[in-house]
């Protein structure tokens, strides 16, 4: 049994991978910076190490999804992350993707390969 | 405030990890985030050392954050170079146990006494050379996945894009080149190189009266240094025909092409070299008789000048129907891939 949770456990970081993703794009319509970022993904059940975040942040604004400015008005300064012009583009786009892969794997699982529709 | 110190010697933790550039930047995020994190776990300024470690805790070890920070590889070769990598290594070690071989087996026909000693003096070198050329080659990709600016393209030998349509046929079976019997050539090539590059002295009839005492040579030693280079130019032409034979693979016109012109080059330099009147050992039948392998007058004798006479007919008879079987079999097998 402790193999299959080893198992379990790889995969599920890679599935993770590419859902916070999502997750952190979904979020970044309204201004916010990391750790509000954690505790919002957080209460919506999403688990976010901050420091799989932070470097996370950072590479989607190299990739230029997102914009970010530092605000130094309040007590500590704080880097503000928003979504970009191509950043809105690409949320909208993976969010179809994204419900069009959940659609076809929930069809996949419920079917259990008992409905044989042809090669398809 | 011995606490702070905590958090500061971990932020200096992650930051001798990252590049210069983004250090400023990313303190900066971080010890707000360390902050953020404190004042979550036990409101305003009221946190305590545990506090401090369990979140130091939560973040990792300062080496792995900013592993992921930089989001780089953990490995010596990427896979993008680790298949030229491999090839280029195979290679490498090819050639230099090749080479290793060939030189035992050099020394083991120059002075077959000692054969212990060479058969030491070859795992010796193999002990060290190959390890070495491991570590060099290992080396040399390292430091182009270090750099970062040797990229897999560079590497690529078929630029273009690839096509299904574009797969070659599989080759009828008799047609493919034999990768054996071509590196065995190769590396007979490579052994008469050395051994002709040693000395002309091995070539030639091999007395034996109570163990080996000397070679009647077949060539001409005054004028061998002449002859050398030559020599040397043909057997590496043969290499470089069975290196042609192994890329290719099988059999092809465009192949048998170019080993017909390639032996043909071969040809024309041995013909150039067997007329010349001073190519063959001018003494060899009066050698023979001194080394008391003949006796003069005797039926051998006869029998042995009347070849010796011709050998040089000989030598360009059986070189032009080499050529022209090997023609016509590389023809015949490329034919059969059509």
């Amino acid at each position: 049994m402790k193999d299959a949770h080893e198992h379990l456990d790889k995969l599920m970081q890679e599935l993770r991978r590419g859902t916070i993703t999502i997750g952190v794009l979904s979020q970044l319509s309204e201004p916010q910076y990391g750790y509000s970022l954690v505790t919002m993904l957080g209460e919506n059940g999403l688990h976010v190490e901050p420091g799989t975040l932070y470097p996370l942040l950072r590479r989607l604004e190299k990739q230029g999804l997102l914009e970010s400015k530092w605000d130094t008005n309040e007590a500590r300064p704080r880097k503000y992350y928003l979504l970009s012009k191509t950043g809105k583009e690409v949320y909208d786009l993976l969010v179809v993707e994204w419900k069009s892969i959940v659609t076809s794997l929930n069809h996949v699982i419920e079917d259990k390969g008992d409905d044989v529709d042809g090669d398809g | 405030m011995m606490s702070m110190e905590m958090v500061e010697r971990y932020i200096f933790a992650v930051m001798q990890k990252l590049p210069q550039s983004q250090r400023k930047d990313i303190a900066i995020e971080l010890r707000g985030l360390i902050e953020d994190m404190l004042e979550d776990r036990s409101g305003k300024n009221h946190y305590t050392e545990s506090d401090i470690e369990e979140v130091l805790l939560e973040l990792g070890r300062p080496k792995e954050l900013a592993d992921k920070y930089r989001n780089t590889k953990k490995y010596l070769i990427g896979p993008e170079l680790f298949d030229s990598y491999l090839y280029i290594l195979k290679v490498i070690l090819a050639v230099v146990g090749i080479s290793i071989g060939v030189g035992f087996a050099i020394q083991v026909v120059i002075n077959p006494v000692n054969i212990l000693d060479h058969f030491v003096d070859m795992i010796v070198s193999a002990v060290t050379a190959l390890p070495m050329a491991f570590g060099w080659t290992t080396f040399g990709f390292a430091m182009g996945e270090l750099m970062g600016n040797v990229k897999k393209e560079d590497l690529q030998w078929e630029k273009e894009e690839w096509k299904p349509t574009n797969l070659p046929p599989i080759p009828v079976e008799h047609s493919r080149v034999k990768r054996g019997e071509a590196v065995t050539s190769i590396i007979f090539y490579a052994f008469f190189i050395v051994l002709f590059s040693f000395s002309s002295d091995y070539l030639g009839v091999w007395v034996f009266h109570d163990g080996f005492n000397g070679v009647v040579p077949f060539l001409n030693e005054q004028n061998y240094g002449t002859y050398l280079v030559f020599i040397i130019l043909i057997l590496g032409i043969g290499i470089l025909n069975e290196c042609l034979k192994l890329a290719f693979g099988k059999w092809s016109y465009k192949l048998v092409l170019y080993t017909t012109v390639s032996n043909t080059l071969s040809m024309a330099i041995i013909l150039f070299m067997v007329t010349a009147t001073d190519f063959w050992n001018p003494t060899f039948m009066s050698d023979l008789v001194e080394v008391n392998v003949l006796t003069a007058g005797s039926e051998g004798y006869d029998t042995v000048n009347w070849i010796w006479s011709r050998v040089t007919f000989w030598t360009i008879v059986i070189l032009i129907l080499s050529l022209v079987w090997n023609g016509i079999d590389g023809f015949l097998k490329a034919r059969k891939n059509k």
